[in-house]
């Protein structure tokens, strides 16, 4: 469950990124976040995160209050959202196997849990075969997978993707857009932040629309309406 | 923890090898760094030896009468050895005298000739009086002069005492402005070892970000690259060893035969105080890339 009650955030006085952002989502949900460049959705996407703290209001993520997070808690919530992003953002000196089991190994998991959870999200994502590639040797879609199983290997309740397809020609948006309904399908809340109006008129799910920092429509089985 | 350091070293250990360029130009950096701060080092032990050679030479005579008997001069002798500023006496006699006059003035057939025509030793004795400081010899000229003996022939020492406090000034200046260079190339040295740290550190900058998406901690993100700035220190000094004997072999012997008379040897210099020179350039330069680094990566690594 995501609530968010009030939430504002200014970089500068009097200039506000959001305004009384008012959210509740259920766990398990799909949700599309649209709206144009500038509209908001990276920075609230950035509070989710725990990369921004707001100006006001609260930061709900199941039973943990987020709202003002320290420093150190934040790896921790990391460990419990899943985050993708338009450029992948793998290391480059990792092979894909490696990339997703680094965010294992950082939180001090044994190797044997490893080799058994990356082994299975890079099935589930479809890359087992390609696992000893480096990043800059696979497409951009398979890029995206690998950067998803390596969201998935906390088994995290919420994934949030920021413009996953945005690098991505129609073939590829579509498989990740299919691989993160079968994610939703297990369960797994999935916060889908896009501009692209194919797609979430395709996907028939709940979208939120943000406009100038404020959300301006939030529709059950919507359609991109801005 | 046991899991966290193996995984700390095998992080540290993936970069540097999958970085190799990038490990190659800081570990040269920081070797060329080395460089210039032993070649000031050997030049430093050189200009020390070298000052130290010239002070040796340094020694006060006594010219003693002609008729002085041997029981004079030994008393004499004596009675100068027990000074606490004096190292060694040591007496000439005038056949001595002589037969060293002659082999100076060996290839000066006039001198000889002339001294052929005197018909007789025209040399005195003399005590030859070598100070145990050269700092202190002007003192020690001031208790020879007080010596109260009939066969000292000659108590003039003013030339010597002007030579001395050239010389005393020269060492000085050499010292406060060997230590004046060897302290700019020190911090030069020091600021490259910082600056390619942080330019090693700063092409990570994207890898420390994801390492914060994907909930690393601290320790995860800054271990190892704060290992690797020590794995290239070391690899720096092993490196700044391997060239830098070499070198030594070679300089060595022309080191022999400018301090003719004189025994010098760098190597054995740098081989007996190996544990120091090099003990304790690895100990700055792996304080130096930790520190450069942590900045660095403190930079990078904000949520």
């Amino acid at each position: 469950m995501i609530k968010l009650v009030n939430v504002s955030k200014a970089y500068l006085k009097n200039v506000k990124i959001l305004q009384d952002i008012n959210l509740y989502i259920e766990a398990g949900e799909f949700v599309s976040l649209v709206g144009q460049s500038g509209s908001g959705k990276t920075s609230l996407v950035k509070i989710l995160i725990g990369e921004e703290k707001v100006s006001d209001g609260r930061v709900i993520i199941g039973d943990w209050d987020i709202t003002k997070i320290s420093r150190k808690e934040v790896p921790y919530l990391r460990r419990q959202i899943g985050v993708i992003f338009q450029d992948f953002k793998l290391l480059p000196q990792k092979t894909l196997w490696e990339n997703v089991a680094f965010a294992l190994e950082v939180c001090g998991q044994p190797q044997g849990k490893i080799n058994k959870v990356v082994s299975s999200v890079m099935r589930l994502v479809g890359l087992e075969d390609k696992k000893d590639r480096y990043p800059h040797e696979v497409s951009g879609g398979e890029q995206q997978r690998a950067a998803i199983a390596r969201a998935l290997v906390h088994q995290p309740k919420i994934l949030l993707a920021d413009e996953p397809t945005g690098n991505l020609d129609s073939i590829n948006a579509n498989e990740i857009v299919d691989l993160l309904i079968r994610i939703n399908n297990f369960g797994t809340t999935v916060i889908l932040v896009t501009h692209n109006r194919e797609i979430v008129n395709h996907l028939k799910k709940r979208v939120i629309a943000i406009d100038k920092g404020r959300v301006v429509s939030d529709q059950e089985k919507g359609k991109y309406l801005l | 923890m046991f899991l966290s350091l193996i995984r700390i070293i095998k992080f540290s250990l993936q970069d540097i090898s999958r970085n190799v360029w990038l490990t190659i130009a800081t570990v040269t950096i920081l070797v060329l760094a080395l460089l210039s701060v032993n070649t000031l080092l050997t030049v430093d032990v050189l200009s020390r030896h070298a000052i130290d050679a010239v002070k040796e030479k340094i020694d006060i005579s006594l010219y003693l009468k002609a008729d002085a008997s041997e029981e004079q001069v030994t008393s004499l002798k004596t009675e100068i050895s027990q000074m606490s500023k004096v190292k060694q006496v040591m007496y000439t006699s005038k056949a001595d005298a002589l037969r060293s006059f002659r082999e100076t003035n060996a290839d000066n057939p006039e001198v000889l000739a002339a001294l052929r025509e005197l018909g007789r030793n025209p040399l005195s004795p003399s005590l030859i009086i070598v100070p145990n400081n050269v700092e202190e010899a002007p003192q020690l000229i001031n208790e020879v002069k007080q010596i109260d003996s009939d066969i000292i022939e000659s108590r003039d020492f003013t030339d010597n005492t002007l030579i001395l406090d050239k010389i005393n000034d020269i060492t000085k200046k050499i010292s406060e402005v060997g230590l004046f260079i060897i302290c700019i190339f020190l911090f030069t040295s020091m600021l490259v070892a910082y600056n390619s740290i942080k330019v090693a550190i700063y092409t990570h900058r994207r890898e420390i970000e994801i390492m914060r998406l994907v909930g690393a901690s601290n320790s995860f993100i800054y271990l190892p690259f704060v290992l690797s700035a020590v794995i290239y220190a070391f690899l720096s000094v092993m490196l700044i060893i391997i060239l830098f004997y070499p070198f030594l072999g070679i300089l060595q012997p022309y080191l022999e035969v400018f301090f003719m008379d004189y025994n010098i040897n760098i190597i054995d210099y740098f081989l007996n105080n190996f544990i120091i020179i090099f003990g304790l350039q690895f100990l700055v330069v792996s304080i130096i890339s930790v520190l450069s680094s942590w900045l660095a990566i403190r930079r990078y690594a904000k949520v």
